[in-house]
């Protein structure tokens, strides 16, 4: 920077003692000005090229990039569940509504022609590995739009990171605590956990089962329902009996289970995972002593079904075990999810058990939400997608109901509102942002779950109040 | 009273299946000084391996057989192949164990990454309900305290009448000693971790039996138990062992059934700390007190 500073002659500095300043080359001051003024217009020449030049650079990285994709740059939707360890099968379920999804969307020009990837999140179901994962995915994940999930066991610990970073995130976890959220970038579009417990009373004082006992994992997601169920049970008229929490993956639970027949229930409401109710049962069956088994949205999955049975036979299972689930029928958009699922095989494992299943539609719909959100707000930053779920998910007059992605992105095009109904059904986020509806509630027959009967959402909201 | 012996009868099974495997994790570590934290990931394997061959339509014994040999010989080969090198390299204690604890992850996660992150059943049933004694047992709960009780008796046998068993003893407590007294020192070991890796193996397969449910964390799940019933018993001792499992299994169905029942576990290393506290070297301490452990 010399030139800058103009003629310096450092022969001429005088020593006067007391200051040694440089003396410029002609020393009268209108020089000095033209020097200042030619000095600063060079280093305004300089930076102005310096900046140029780094944008040509970017540019060209970003064309090269675009030009070697062939396509706009990619956007990702995380899946912030775990993957591997004992409840690996949240992460499993969350392959099963993104990748599909992604397929569809992609197919059908990605979201504003930009390609959509899911982009696993392994929080391994602990808030210690978890938190961990969630910051290196915040930090170096390019184009995130929106994550779906966390679960029950992490949501406490990530939530407020990925909200942190202004990125919406869409939940099918049951923590009752997340009921009343005032949390702007926190959705919920699967019902809390204590909707299930209610679902379960419910239909136990329907089938006149007014003894109840329960057998649930002590596990911060298994105890989320049994508030819920309690206040509701005995709201109904029923008498819990026995009240049992039990630390999980035990090799035998015989001295619980004689305590439950000696306490002789009509029914037992169960949430646990597959090892511990599949020893459980075998114990019951042991003792000789079958009885109505009554389990939340937790035991509605493949896994459960299949270790228990094991446990007690198929006859029993058929003729004892009745689970609650959300239930939705199938709805326009059921059939091309079950299409992209089945086309998903290569990245979905299991792919077959998940058809129609609420746990993958819900994470489904909810890229859903984000590209159609993104569509309609003409952006891909994830605060401005954020303001555009409920635009696209609530009913509204004037609204055009589109059941798919393709029907979507046209009515916005055309310059109409839209109410998407996807999937799982209609979403429609109360102030809090969580969605619920109705409740099927289901028997397992010959390895296939068969609809025993439904709760409304009329009749739920009864029982709950 | 009717109670309490139902509950003894449920915790036998429970000892049962930890004897099996606190005698072996006991083993390697009187043996090889060794706190062995794979060894609930060779269980989780052999159980696996079971699986595959059970799978395959063969009879759920064969495969128990198989699972209990591939453990034995994977057992073998990480001594071998890791273990000793890394004592050799004069790694203490600590180190040790985070090299077993590494080992005993990549093991669990390679079996994940196989066989994916859900659980699997073996093909059998427990058979009928048999009353014996105020107690009830499945037919498969009784084979597995059978195959325990023997266990037991082949290990005593092999320990007190044989001369492998002597000089496992002599090693255990001193193996230099062993070694100037003409004992093939690096030949009992490795005996001595076959055996205890087919101890592992057939831990896991019969856990998984009684259990009916596999994954991948099944045999590590397990493991705090057993480490519990060995420490209790007195490491290095296989009587201790022995002992240890039956404190174990039975005070838990007993707390489980008359305290609650998510004490089930905790009394379990309530008696732990008890037992160290006023025996810091187990029940059974002699191997510990010549190794002097907790001191």
């Amino acid at each position: 920077m010399h030139g800058i500073r103009g003629a310096i002659d450092r022969s001429a500095v005088v020593d006067d003692g007391a200051a040694r300043r440089p003396r410029l080359l002609g020393t009268s001051s209108g020089r000095r000005r033209r020097v200042r003024t030619v000095g600063r217009l060079v280093l305004s020449c300089v930076s102005v090229a310096g900046l140029a030049l780094v944008g040509v650079v970017a540019g060209a990285t970003e064309s090269l990039a675009a030009g070697a994709s062939g396509s706009k740059a990619p956007l990702t939707v995380a899946m912030d569940v775990a993957f591997t360890g004992p409840t690996a099968i949240d992460g499993i379920a969350e392959a099963a509504g993104c990748y599909p999804a992604i397929r569809i969307i992609n197919a059908n020009g990605g979201i504003l022609g930009h390609p959509v990837k899911c982009l696993a999140v392994d929080t391994r179901g602990d808030p210690s590995d978890a938190i961990p994962a969630v910051e290196k995915m915040l930090a170096t994940t390019s184009g995130l739009i929106g994550v779906l999930g966390p679960e029950s066991g992490t949501a406490t610990a990530t939530v407020p990171l990925v909200s942190k970073a202004h990125i919406p995130q869409i939940s099918q976890n049951g923590l009752s605590l997340f009921d009343h959220n005032t949390n702007p970038y926190f959705w919920r579009n699967y019902p809390a956990d204590d909707v299930g417990g209610v679902a379960l009373a419910y239909w136990a004082h329907h089938m006149h089962l007014d003894r109840g006992a329960l057998f649930f994992d002590n596990s911060v997601a298994a105890q989320g329902s049994v508030p819920a169920l309690l206040r509701t049970y005995k709201k109904l008229g029923g008498k819990v009996v026995l009240h049992l929490s039990v630390a999980p993956d035990g090799t035998s639970y015989g001295a619980e289970i004689h305590q439950l027949i000696q306490a002789k229930p009509q029914v037992i409401f169960t949430e646990s995972d597959p090892q511990t109710d599949a020893t459980a049962f075998s114990n019951l069956l042991e003792l000789g002593k079958p009885l109505p088994i009554y389990g939340t949205n937790a035991t509605v999955i493949p896994a459960w079904l299949k270790a228990v049975t094991k446990a007690i036979g198929p006859a029993n299972m058929a003729k004892y075990y009745r689970g609650v689930e959300p239930y939705a029928p199938a709805y326009p958009g059921t059939k091309a999810f079950n299409k992209a699922l089945l086309a998903s095989k290569s990245e979905v494992t299991t792919v077959k058990t998940w058809i129609g299943q609420e746990y993958a539609t819900t994470p489904f719909d909810a890229v859903m939400d984000f590209a159609l959100a993104a569509t309609e707000a003409h952006s891909t930053d994830p605060a401005t997608i954020n303001k555009y779920i409920m635009a696209v998910t609530a009913p509204g007059k004037g609204k055009k109901v589109v059941y798919s992605y393709q029907a979507g992105v046209k009515a916005l095009k055309a310059g109409k509102k839209i109410q998407y109904i996807g999937a799982s059904g209609p979403q429609i986020f109360n102030k809090w942002h969580n969605a619920f509806g109705e409740y099927g509630v289901y028997k397992y027959v010959n390895g296939k779950l068969v609809l025993a009967g439904t709760i409304s959402a009329a009749e739920l909201a009864k029982a709950e109040s | 009273m009717q109670s309490l012996v139902l509950y003894i009868g449920f915790g036998l099974v429970t000892a049962s299946i930890l004897c099996i495997g606190a005698i072996g994790f006991t083993l390697q570590f009187g043996i090889s000084n060794l706190f062995n934290l794979a060894f609930g990931a060779t269980m989780t394997l052999a159980a696996f391996i079971a699986y595959v061959c059970n799978a395959a339509g063969l009879s759920i014994w064969v495969a128990l057989v198989l699972g209990t040999v591939a453990a034995s010989l994977l057992s073998y080969l990480l001594n071998r192949g890791l273990f000793v090198p890394f004592k050799g390299r004069s790694s203490n204690l600590f180190a040790m164990i985070m090299v077993t604890l590494g080992v005993g992850l990549v093991i669990q996660y390679s079996i994940e990454g196989i066989w994916g992150a859900t659980n699997f059943s073996y093909n059998m049933t427990q058979g009928s309900s048999e009353h014996f004694a105020g107690m009830v047992f499945t037919n498969t709960q009784l084979v597995v305290i059978g195959i325990a009780v023997a266990e037991a008796v082949v290990v005593h046998s092999l320990l007190r009448y044989t001369k492998l068993g002597k000089a496992m003893r002599a090693v255990a407590v001193n193996d230099r000693l062993a070694r100037n007294c003409g004992i093939p020192v690096r030949r009992v070991v490795d005996a001595t971790w076959l055996l205890s890796g087919a101890l592992s193996g057939l831990a896991g397969v019969v856990l998984v039996m009684d259990v009916q449910v596999l994954n991948s964390n099944s045999g590590s799940d397990f493991l705090i138990l057993i480490v519990a019933a060995a420490v209790v018993g007195g490491i290095g001792s296989p009587y201790g062992a022995m002992l240890g499992s039956l404190v174990i299994g039975i005070v838990g169905e007993i707390s489980a059934g008359f305290v609650n029942a998510e004490f089930k576990d905790i009394a379990a290393f309530v008696i732990l700390v008890a037992v160290l506290l006023l025996r810091p070297t187990g029940i059974i301490s002699s191997v510990a007190s010549a190794k002097e452990v907790a001191r």
